[in-house]
């Protein structure tokens, strides 16, 4: 299957100069800008608000993305597939004002299902010209287990609500059905309704916004700039993919398991071909479609290319459909990146996660100089859920330890410690807000030595932590990868080391946990998380003395993997470079010394 | 022209700003020049110097300035009543990370809460982004934990270690030779004794090393940001205090005994002794400066409501005003780090005079955020620039006076400006040079206005109320078209846009703040425990006051709540109702609660649980107003100075006329298009628009309503 949308071009020739273009298009991005500022900071989930997994867009009424506020990267063109669907089912013509419409059937379109998108559309002269869109990851929408994102169902079934396109609004007023449909679907109806309602807010700024704009600029101007903005972004994409030398480029990766097959990896397979200025990525050879909820639908997997065609483009191009035109995406159905109902989806960002992964690897094969090596590639996204002692009431929150660790080193630098890489970019929790907020008490929260990748440039370090339960019983979604695969390093650079989760029960029992896995948690039960570092980039017997000295100095490289992975020997108290030693070191490096 | 000084006196002859004084004198010591004015009280004169800036001796150049100013007034140094300083002492320490060499102290187990920062990045599509927490602070050998810990009821879990405090420190002054430290343990906020036993050994073993806690300089959760503030602070102290200690001594030398105020982040000022105590909050001094000339030029012009607007070669940044009260934020930052200091609430964007105009590789045009900066500068320059700025295309457009520029001190050639528009703009694009250079200003316009209207939305402002105040250089160009642009009511062109800085020092309150956590659900919220902590606030702000000697009874307080709905994470400042705090003062705080959040965020809650987070007190003693009018406006000449060719989007290229703006009496009124020139700027009046000085000497622009582009 195809999974490339292509905007029809506009036939017409330039109608707009090209003042008028810019301003147009400032003007939409900063209409996405208050869109979301006002959605992220009105929600009431911490999703929404310290997460920011929310997304704001402007569409023309074809349903072509004219400006998106990506909080997140991996939003990037996520929405498309369903306003389309939505415009499907209520075609422009039919829309009527003051409806408000509402949508997240993943295999319609939708990407998993806490995703909700709500499309506010836009009249002038009694004709839709635009369409106001926002997409919010809700707390909860029913499901198996709290949060709607359960590590161990096998049906879209078990995941949670799933909701058709429907009218939120009609006529400005609340479609009751609807919203007493949602309610009686939710752990935790006040948080998603109210994050509904700042979802509609934002929508109407969007709106307003857009009809002050039409209010300014004849109407038949407007509607040639959105065209001609999508045809200006084309140009822009296009150039950056001619930046990259012809050819077929392929990588794999893998994911642990997904979270009912355990003993199951998952092989992600892409093939990117570059002929002039077009990109065509083909997932042939890519594992056939999971048992758990680790696949990823066709809106989630686009993300992940659409994110890898950002990064090298640059965030100057407008992010508008056109960026997207000179992009074709294979992705055989059946398989994980393309799955037939009723497959389960939840935990597709892992799986967008390694998608980005095996692209970029695939590129680095192109562009060496561009290409980092793998970031820590997993996010630890543990929710746990039950009643609360004091309020006898049903609760999701998260176990705040950080999401993501560290960033794979850059063919020029050392990777970022503990940092949000590629299609992540959330706030990570404060240790006091959430010890404020949930009955846990951290130990330690600390990077952890020697685990970013060795190489010339130094993987980013992930991080060590330890924290106590101290509430009652809950249930605790653990979900994480690269437990037993490593992120690779580049041209001579290291892997860096695998995830790892430890229970250590309060009667004495210790689990080690699998990456996946939906368990429980009780007062005195103790966790300890190793989160991976990124991988390494040239050989690390290349690396500078001085810089291995400084690592060990400040606790990144322990002095043994100084000398083992860098062939630098330090003297007795560690404080100096032995020359000497790491020059005969360096100049018989032991067996096994090389790239990954 | 008579004073405006009140006269009154509280407690004395001698408080701040009612002594027998003549001379307040503000210095801003910025980049490039240290602008000084001195205003003579009795003779209502202002007198402005501009000496360059020594980087190597900013002290220097503030004594070079001070003397001269001095001289120019006819003065003695015992004649200054105050002088008033605004510096960049600790942003160029911070800019060029030449502070102190830090250690951190941290619980133990949390050690990398400086390396790990809070995950987001900024720039999300780039591969080979530097990582955005202040890294240079320390270390991580620098940063040690201290086992102690205290629980998220404030509860002390393990006692502090004494004897790990010394070693570490002994170590960290021994082994890496520190010169400051910075403590942030967990939940010190609510429990500050380990912080505060912690800094007390240290005192007691190393009398000399400055110390900054957590639990003082920003008692709130959060620990990232709380330990990059608290760093900062302890970052700065050295070369803060040695700058400061040593200009009091050298203005002692020179004869001048009168207090010696520093300007703040937040706008207010403070006894250069006061300010030593948190040098971290002297961070923003210069551009808090200018928005407090902005805010009282809005003020003296009839206007509670503003943005004001500073538009230099570079940058141009935001602040706002609301009912004659500048907006501070104490979620700031500065370059990328989170700061969370009490300060004017500036947004900046990179657009300037300098901004560059180009074609993308598609076809697009595009203006900045590249710079020509000042070197070489603009095409018109002559300084061998070759790109297009904006500040070529107002040149070409006929807006500026290529005789008469930035003071005059050099000549703009347009032909440069015209070279520069055609061969990289017009001639691609196949336009005329006017429609390029006019291009070019739609779109930085756009851009500011865009920034103009996200900066203000996101603090609830309806724009149509609001008055443009217009500062920098650039300002004043393009601030007409702004205010079209946004609807907004009026533009108001202080009279000496340029020196901002400067001016505002001598219009700034004396202010002292405080804030200390409450974190409570309404519910469960008493009372007597928030007037205590108020009553506890009310001692600390006014034992400043008493340091500043200022009559304690005209000292106003405001009060403010820090609250949200109960799992939000981001907190609004709720003012209290001016009366005794009970119960029914509480419930009153709950309802504003909801207006605030309504008016930020559009849309509130009754049903949802509001819970309080901190308590912020801030008391103001405002000095007489120092000026009325300034002297300029009563140099003569004639009104008009001629006429010059420009060309205004609709009407064409027309000789229009050109007026010297001191030479316009108060009342005047000048309909657009017209020009209005003075030596640090150029008004532009836009057809639809008329100019009227008002009395206060800024000049009011009344825009017509917004039309087109």
């Amino acid at each position: 299957m195809r999974l490339t949308h292509e905007g029809a071009v506009p036939a017409a020739a330039r109608t707009v100069d090209p003042i008028t273009l810019e301003v147009v298009n400032q003007r939409l991005q900063s209409i996405a800008d208050e869109m979301e500022t006002s959605l992220c900071r009105s929600a009431f989930s911490s999703i929404v608000k310290e997460a920011m997994d929310a997304s704001s867009a402007l569409f023309d009424r074809g349903g072509n993305t004219l400006a998106q506020a990506a909080a997140l990267p991996g939003h990037l063109g996520m929405m498309i597939p369903a306003v389309r669907r939505i415009l499907e089912a209520f075609p422009s013509q039919a829309m009527r004002p003051g409806d408000v419409y509402a949508f997240n059937e993943v295999y319609e379109g939708g990407t998993h299902l806490p995703d909700i998108t709500v499309v506010v559309p836009v009249f002038w002269d009694g004709e839709v010209v635009a369409l106001s869109v926002t997409m919010a990851h809700h707390q909860d929408v029913g499901g198996a287990a709290p949060g709607s994102t359960p590590p161990n169902v096998t049906e879209i079934f078990a995941e949670g609500l799933r909701l058709p396109p429907v009218r939120l609004l009609v006529d400005g007023q609340p479609n009751r059905d609807v919203w007493e449909i949602l309610r009686l679907n939710t752990r935790v109806p006040e948080t998603l309704l109210g994050d509904l309602r700042a979802q509609l807010a934002a929508g109407n700024i969007g709106r307003r916004r857009l009809e002050e704009l039409f209010g300014e600029c004849p109407a038949p101007t407007m509607l040639a700039a959105f065209d001609e903005l999508q045809d200006y972004a084309e140009r822009l994409t296009r150039l950056a993919v001619e930046g990259i030398p012809d050819g077929d480029y392929a990588f794999e990766d893998f994911l642990d398991h997904d979270g009912v097959e355990r003993d199951r990896p998952l092989r992600i397979r892409a093939t990117v071909s570059v002929r002039g200025s077009r990109l065509r990525v083909d997932f042939a050879g890519t594992d056939a479609q999971a048992k758990g909820p680790i696949n990823s639908v066709p809106a989630s997997t686009m993300s992940a290319v659409y994110y890898v065609v950002r990064a090298l483009a640059g965030s100057r191009v407008p992010n508008n459909q056109g960026c997207y035109r000179c992009v074709e995406i294979d992705a055989p159905e059946g398989t994980l990146v393309n799955p037939l109902p009723p497959a389960p989806v939840g935990l597709r960002s892992y799986t967008i996660k390694r998608i980005v992964d095996v692209l970029l690897g695939a590129l680095a094969q192109a562009l060496p100089d561009r290409i980092p090596a793998a970031s820590h590639g997993q996010i630890s996204l543990m929710l746990v859920g039950g009643r609360r002692r004091d309020t006898n009431k049903l609760f999701v929150g998260f176990l705040g330890v950080p999401f993501s660790g560290g960033g794979g080193a850059r063919p020029g630098k050392d990777g970022i410690d503990v940092v949000e890489t590629d299609i992540n970019n959330c706030t990570s929790y404060p240790i006091e807000a959430c010890e404020m907020e949930s009955p846990v008490q951290f130990d330690r929260l600390q990077l952890w030595t020697d685990s970013g990748g060795a190489g010339r440039h130094r993987g980013g370090l992930g991080y060590v932590a330890v924290c106590r339960w101290t509430g009652g019983p809950v249930v605790f979604s653990h979900r994480r990868d690269r437990h037993n695969f490593r992120p690779w390093g580049l041209y001579g650079g290291q892997a860096a080391p695998l995830c790892r989760t430890v229970v250590a029960r309060r009667d004495g029992r210790v689990e080690e946990l699998p990456s996946k896995i939906l368990t429980h948690l009780d007062e005195g039960d103790t966790l300890q998380f190793f989160t991976t570092g990124g991988g390494g980039y040239g050989d690390p017997l290349t690396r500078d003395p001085d810089r291995v000295l400084a690592d060990v100095l400040d606790g990144r490289v322990s002095m043994e993997a100084a000398r083992r992975e860098y062939g630098v020997v330090l003297d007795p108290s560690g404080s100096r470079v032995d020359s000497a030693a790491t020059q005969a070191l360096r100049a018989h490096p032991r067996d096994g010394a090389g790239p990954a | 022209m008579s004073s405006t000084d009140t006269g009154a006196t509280g407690n004395g002859g001698n408080a701040v700003g009612e002594r027998r004084g003549r001379l307040i004198v503000g210095i801003d010591v910025g980049g490039t020049f240290t602008d000084v004015v001195a205003l003579d009280r009795e003779q209502q004169a202002l007198v402005a110097v501009k000496v360059p800036s020594q980087p190597r001796d900013p002290a220097g150049a503030f004594l070079e300035g001070l003397r001269r100013a001095v001289a120019l007034a006819g003065r003695r140094p015992d004649d200054v009543e105050r002088v008033v300083h605004g510096t960049t002492i600790g942003t160029n320490a911070v800019l060029e990370h030449k502070g102190a060499t830090l250690g951190i102290l941290t619980t133990a187990g949390f050690e990398d809460i400086l390396p790990m920062g809070r995950m987001k990045r900024a720039e999300m599509y780039d591969l080979n982004a530097d990582p955005e927490e202040p890294l240079f602070l320390a270390p991580r050998r620098r940063i040690i934990g201290i086992p102690e810990r205290v629980d998220a009821h404030g509860t002390v879990l393990r006692a502090l270690d004494e004897e790990a405090v010394l070693a570490a420190v002994g170590r960290l002054r021994d082994e890496h030779g520190v010169e400051a430290i910075a403590v942030c343990y967990l939940f010190s906020f609510l429990c500050p004794e380990h912080e505060e036993r912690t800094a007390a050994l240290i005192h007691g073993r190393w009398p000399d090393l400055p110390v900054s806690l957590s639990s003082a300089v920003d008692p709130r959760f959060r620990e990232y940001e709380r330990l990059v503030v608290t760093a900062f602070d302890a970052y700065l102290r050295p070369a803060v205090s040695s700058y400061l200690r040593s200009l009091e001594e050298r203005l002692a030398g020179h004869g001048f005994r009168c207090p010696f105020q520093i300007m703040q982040s937040h706008g207010g000022i403070s006894a250069s002794r006061l300010a030593v105590e948190r040098p971290v909050g002297t961070m923003l001094s210069g551009p808090a400066a200018g928005v407090v000339a902005g805010a009282a030029a809005g003020r003296d012009a009839g206007f509670r409501d503003l943005v004001t607007l500073d538009m230099g070669g570079t940058s141009f940044d935001v602040a706002m005003v609301r009912d004659g009260r500048i907006e501070t934020s104490t979620e700031g930052r500065i370059d990328k780090y989170p700061l969370r200091v009490p300060m004017v609430d500036v947004h900046t964007i990179g657009a300037g005079g300098g901004s560059i105009a180009f074609l993308d590789a598609a076809g697009g045009l595009k203006v900045g955020p590249e710079s020509a900066g000042a070197q070489p500068g603009p095409a018109c320059y002559g300084k061998g620039g070759t790109e297009p700025t904006v500040t070529d295309a107002g040149l070409a457009l006929g807006y500026l006076n290529p005789a008469r520029y930035a003071g005059g001190g050099f000549e703009l050639y347009p032909e440069l400006a015209r070279e520069a528009i055609v061969r990289r703009i017009a001639g691609p694009l196949g336009m005329d040079v006017l429609q390029a250079a006019a291009g070019i200003h739609d779109i930085v316009n756009t851009q500011m206005a865009e920034a103009v209207r996200l900066v203000s939305v996101r603090r609830g402002y309806d724009l149509r109320g609001i008055a443009l105040v217009a500062m920098g250089g650039a300002g004043p160009v393009h601030a007409g078209r702004l205010a079209a642009l946004l609807g907004a009511r009026a533009v108001v062109v202080p009279p000496r846009p340029g020196v901002g800085s400067a001016y505002g020092l001598l219009m700034a309150d004396i202010r002292h703040e405080q804030v200390r956590p409450y974190p409570r659900p309404m519910a469960r919220a008493s009372a007597a425990e928030v007037a205590a902590a108020f009553a506890a606030i009310d001692a600390h702000c006014a034992e400043a006051m008493r340091v500043e000697q200022v009559p304690l009874e005209r000292v106003t307080v405001h009060r403010y709540a820090e609250m949200r709905y109960i799992g939000q994470s981001y907190e609004l400042s709720v003012p209290l109702p001016d009366a005794p705090i009970d119960a029914a003062a509480l419930t009153a705080l709950r309802r504003r609660f909801d207006e605030v959040h309504d008016r930020y965020y559009g849309h509130h809650s009754d049903e949802s649980e509001v819970e309080l987070v901190s308590l912020r007190g801030v008391h103001a003693y405002t000095l007489p107003a120092p000026v009325s009018r300034p002297a300029d406006a009563s140099a003569a000449g004639p009104a008009s100075a001629g006429t010059r060719d420009a060309h205004f989007a609709g009407h064409g290229h027309h000789a229009v006329p050109v007026y010297d703006r001191f030479a316009l009496p108060p009342g005047a009124t000048v309909p657009g298009p017209a020009i209005l020139d003075q030596d640090d700027t150029t008004t532009v009046v836009y057809p639809g628009q008329v100019a009227r000085v008002h009395t206060s000497g800024s000049v009011i622009i009344e825009p017509a309503p917004a039309h087109g582009r």
